[in-house]
């Protein structure tokens, strides 16, 4: 059931404090923009905040939160003259086009803030669902759960995370190197 | 040394990001809120205030001019006006922020917002421009009859063809614009809504 005001905020202040970076790193890669990703993120909390007047705990917390952090963010992109202009594209898309692989971002010496614009640069060209995906992939996600909050069935979670590792690995395959050094 | 699956260290490189986290008082929330409503309410009052201009311009004229075809051109104005006001209010036209965003899931809520907006875009015609073209067509009808009957006009028909001609040109011209920019935004939004589809019907 719905809780109380009080309630509301508890579930709204335990949300930030486990998700609260999330939400962060989750406006960037939808808003390169820094004054508007400042206010899709006041967005998405205000938004947040607003939601659990009607959790029902049919869900896990993680869930709503990215639940609404992400149909928030959509629903800016939408509304926004500059995103909706950008052509964006899919997974499958890059996949097939070989010339995005072969531009490979292996230099020894990327830095990570480097590895991290760029990561940010091919996210925002993806379309909304694939956004979605590659994000709660990052996020540590499994696909099962990313097919709770997308709404697509875990198998197909499943085959869009492979397709995400291939992509990654031959991208960034410096960042694989980040950790290790 | 490379890591097998270099996916793995993009995920914890991603996820050790210093967070651009804003902190928000649950107080600052609820300002926020009422500030967003304000908005709303200032926005919906705007559009309401470029009707009521609208429909104050042309009662005036309707009580200035006598011929029939100008005050009945005036008052089918005014109606269209008063229709797309109700139009507006009823489909919400300033609404802020989307509602029912954590009743679906990702996939069902953009395409709600999709189908949405393309209905918008695609009927626009219909209760945007529509309302207005018959008042519009009447009134200048109606002054060019009314310049037609000045004692002077036959010395200068080709100037009253010509300033008359560009004006229904330029109107005509800005509807069509209109009308078809928005049929091609609604187009890009179904094309968005079938890869959508494509991708549930896989899913």
């Amino acid at each position: 059931m719905p809780g109380s005001k009080d309630q509301c905020d508890c579930l709204y202040q335990e949300a930030i404090s486990a998700h609260g970076p999330a939400l962060g790193r989750l406006a960037r890669a939808y808003e390169a923009d820094a004054e508007d990703r400042r206010d899709l993120l006041q967005e998405i909390h205000l938004a947040l905040w607003r939601s659990f007047a009607g959790f029902d705990a049919r869900c896990s917390l993680r869930t709503w939160v990215y639940r609404v952090a992400h149909n928030a963010a959509a629903s800016h992109i939408l509304r926004s003259r500059r995103a909706r202009s950008k052509t964006l594209v899919s997974l499958e898309e890059i996949e097939e086009q070989g010339g995005i692989a072969a531009r490979d971002d292996t230099g020894g010496s990327v830095e990570r803030s480097q590895i991290l614009e760029r990561l940010y640069a091919f996210i925002q060209c993806l379309n909304p669902l694939d956004r979605q995906v590659i994000l709660l992939y990052l996020e540590g996600m499994d696909a099962a759960s990313i097919g709770d909050v997308t709404g697509i069935s875990s198998g197909y979670a499943a085959t869009k995370i492979h397709r995400i590792k291939t992509i990654l690995t031959k991208r960034f395959r410096s960042g694989g190197d980040h950790e290790k050094r | 040394m490379k890591n097998d699956n270099p996916s793995n260290g993009l995920c914890n490189l991603w996820q050790s990001q210093s967070s651009e986290l804003i902190p928000m008082p649950v107080d600052e929330l609820r300002q926020a809120s009422n500030r967003l409503a304000r908005r709303v309410q200032w926005r919906n009052l705007r559009e309401y205030a470029a009707v009521a201009v609208v429909v104050a311009v042309f009662s005036f004229y309707g009580y200035r001019f006598h011929a029939m075809m100008l005050r009945a051109g005036a008052s089918l104005t005014i109606a269209g006006a008063l229709f797309m006001a109700f139009q507006l209010y009823r489909k919400g036209s300033a609404a802020e922020m989307a509602a029912g965003l954590e009743a679906k899931n990702c996939l069902e809520f953009y395409r709600m917002e999709l189908v949405r907006q393309r209905d918008l875009l695609a009927t626009i015609w219909k209760w945007y421009l529509l309302p207005f073209a018959p008042g519009m067509i009447l009134f200048l009808l109606g002054l060019l009859l009314s310049v037609m009957e000045q004692p002077a006009a036959h010395l200068h028909y080709g100037l009253i063809a010509l300033v008359f001609g560009a004006t229904f040109a330029v109107c005509a011209g800005v509807f069509v614009l209109v009308g078809a920019m928005n049929h091609r935004a609604a187009k890009e939004l179904q094309r968005q809504i079938d890869a959508l589809d494509a991708a549930r019907i896989e899913s």
